[in-house]
């Protein structure tokens, strides 16, 4: 990869405002997964600096580390090497206990599948994080009922996910997601699932969350549409972050940005 | 949004009470009822092969101890008719020298319900037994007067011949025959006397038989506990282990939202020691109804009831509950324990 150095920094800094605080920071990452005498390197020296406020596309083929690299930046899993600073913390300092409490907090993930807890209706699952945060049961039920109203399944909060079709899930999810208004939102292909039509709706949906309630959202995704709405977009390959760009600068025409 | 102040703030996760986690584990049994039903149904069976090992095991003891008595007291009630006579309409006298042995008590209600028409019943001097019931047949005499108008004077018990004046207490009898519970030394009988001997000399080689097959029995019965043991314990963890593997992605969701390991281990304790105690409490009955309906068939249900040690059956119950519940426990936890250990991501994936 000969990329030009200097363009590359220039692509890293962040997008509109210069000044919007890092909330992420990931430096020099790497990861190693050893499966018996198997040694498969997932990540090789990725860095990466996400902006509060932004919204950022991960983009890569299959296996180029894409889900590690934001299983990392989510505080899921620990790099072998290298940094990761969530709002300036270094996330390797966290114990199981502080990292519970990030999760819960400043994190919230949506999943490809959805990941919803099957037995619990939406509203169970969307107020089982306030739980986890401690907040009484009666508050997470007013703001559970609010969140689900928000992505519109205010009508549905007392069915189980399995009554559910797939973009509704993932709507619930997203509810889930926001459950203790958390600064970031990380989502792994969130429309993978889901066809084109309703793939659009989650996308307007995500879009329309980031500027109501100005989250930080990063996303794994092929997803055209869900390019066009970010305002970076990442391409990582074989482990590492080989080019960063905004959307207007990709001709979406062609498969590939090279 | 967090405010200014939290930013760049990491605290400690809030430890959620046991209450929340058992409002939970409830919910969650509660939701998944036919699978836990299922769960639970793994637990029964174990426990139930344990307890219909451990009380078919009483039965058998009881059953057979009976069936022996049975037969000894058949032994002696023929010995006595055979001198005697059929007992119809006969009397019978009684010098009680000690407590009876179950097979003589058996004996005297064998001649009663055969018609016997009268007991004379007496207790030599020191005696510390106390006497069957009779009814209106039964009058309780002086050992003098014990041979007065009788067929058959019976020595039972056990304790030593009393220093009588055999003579003079036979001389009323309408048959001269004694019939003695144990072999005593007969000198001191009068030599008109037909003297039965109602017990039975074991042989030494009897005795050694015996003794060997109570040996067997004893081995026998532990390796079945062993055995039905191991069974319980793979029936318990297979059905356990299953229900908790296949909600790994349940748990590594959980840990994303920001469970503490804690509370998935306190969920499955909660839930699993539930599963256990009511698939333990279920399984012990199921087990001890097969056992009784099974023994109950092959040897009547009458023989069973009778001769069942009902309150060492009912005891084994503990035993059972206590292995149902501390293998369900270690069967959920050790692997809830796993994937609440596991880093979230990698519990998400799991495909089991």
């Amino acid at each position: 990869m000969n990329v030009d150095s200097a363009k590359l920094e220039a692509l890293f800094a962040s997008p509109a405002e210069e000044q919007a605080p890092c909330i992420i920071r990931a430096v020099e990452v790497e990861k190693i997964y050893r499966m018996g005498t198997l040694v498969i390197p997932a990540l090789r020296g990725a860095s990466v600096d996400i902006f509060k406020g932004e919204y950022l596309s991960i983009m890569g083929p299959s296996g180029s580390g894409k889900t590690t690299l934001f299983n990392i930046i989510g505080g899921l899993g620990k790099p072998t090497s290298g940094k990761v600073y969530i709002d300036q913390v270094d996330i390797a300092q966290l114990d199981h206990n502080e990292l519970a409490w990030l999760r819960c907090r400043k994190v919230g993930y949506i999943f490809q599948s959805y990941h919803l807890i099957q037995v619990m209706t939406c509203l169970e699952n969307v107020t089982l994080p306030m739980a986890f945060a401690g907040m009484e049961a009666e508050e997470a039920r007013e703001k559970g009922i609010a969140l689900l109203g928000l992505v519109g399944l205010g009508e549905r909060i007392l069915h189980k996910p399995s009554e559910l079709s797939g973009g509704q899930q993932q709507r619930c999810a997203i509810a889930r997601a926001l459950a203790n208004s958390p600064e970031i939102i990380l989502a792994d292909e969130p429309t993978a699932n889901l066809d084109s039509h309703t793939g659009r709706e989650i996308i307007d949906l995500m879009d329309q969350l980031k500027v109501e309630l100005n989250v930080t959202i990063v996303t794994a995704t092929h997803d055209l549409k869900m390019l066009r709405k970010s305002d970076r977009i990442l391409w990582i390959e074989d482990g590492r972050i080989v080019k960063m760009a905004r959307p207007d600068e990709i001709d979406f025409s062609l498969g590939d940005f090279d | 949004m967090a405010n200014a102040n939290e930013l760049n703030v990491i605290r400690d996760q809030v430890k959620l009470p046991l209450s929340v986690a058992f409002e939970v584990a409830m919910q969650g049994i509660r939701i998944r009822f036919g699978r836990s039903i299922v769960t639970a149904t793994g637990v029964v069976l174990g426990v139930a092969f344990l307890m219909s090992i451990l009380s078919g095991q009483v039965i058998k003891t009881g059953v057979s101890k009976e069936a022996d008595l049975r037969t000894e007291t058949k032994r002696m009630y023929s010995f006595l008719s055979s001198e005697m006579g059929p007992p119809k309409n006969r009397v019978a006298g009684v010098i009680q020298v000690g407590a009876l042995s179950d097979a003589e008590a058996r004996l005297i209600a064998t001649l009663l319900d055969n018609g016997l028409q009268k007991v004379n019943w007496s207790q030599a001097a020191g005696t510390q037994g106390t006497a069957p019931a009779l009814g209106q047949v039964g009058a309780t005499v002086s050992p003098d007067q014990a041979g007065a108008g009788a067929d058959a004077l019976l020595i039972l018990g056990q304790g030593s011949l009393p220093q009588l004046d055999w003579a003079q207490v036979t001389a009323g009898m309408r048959q001269p025959v004694l019939a003695l519970g144990q072999s005593y030394d007969q000198a001191a009988l009068p030599k008109s006397l037909s003297v039965v001997n109602l017990a039975r000399e074991l042989k030494p080689e009897e005795i050694e038989a015996q003794k060997l097959e109570k040996r067997q029995a004893a081995f026998r019965s532990l390796w079945m506990t062993i055995i039905s043991l191991l069974v319980t314990f793979i029936c318990i963890s297979n059905s356990l282990l299953m229900s908790v593997t296949e909600r790994f992605k349940e748990i590594g969701t959980m840990k994303c939202l920001g469970a503490l390991s804690g509370f998935i281990r306190q969920l499955f304790l909660i839930e699993s020691s539930l599963i256990g105690l009511v698939g333990a409490l279920v399984g012990s009955l199921v087990g001890l109804l097969f056992s009784v309906l099974g023994y109950g068939l092959l040897f009547g249900f009458g023989l069973v009831f009778t001769s069942m040690n009902w309150g060492l059956v009912l005891f084994y119950i503990l035993p059972c509950l206590a292995v149902g519940v501390v293998l369900s426990i270690i069967a959920a936890l050790y692997p809830a324990s796993f994937a609440a250990s596991m880093v979230p991501g990698t519990a998400l994936r799991s495909n089991i």
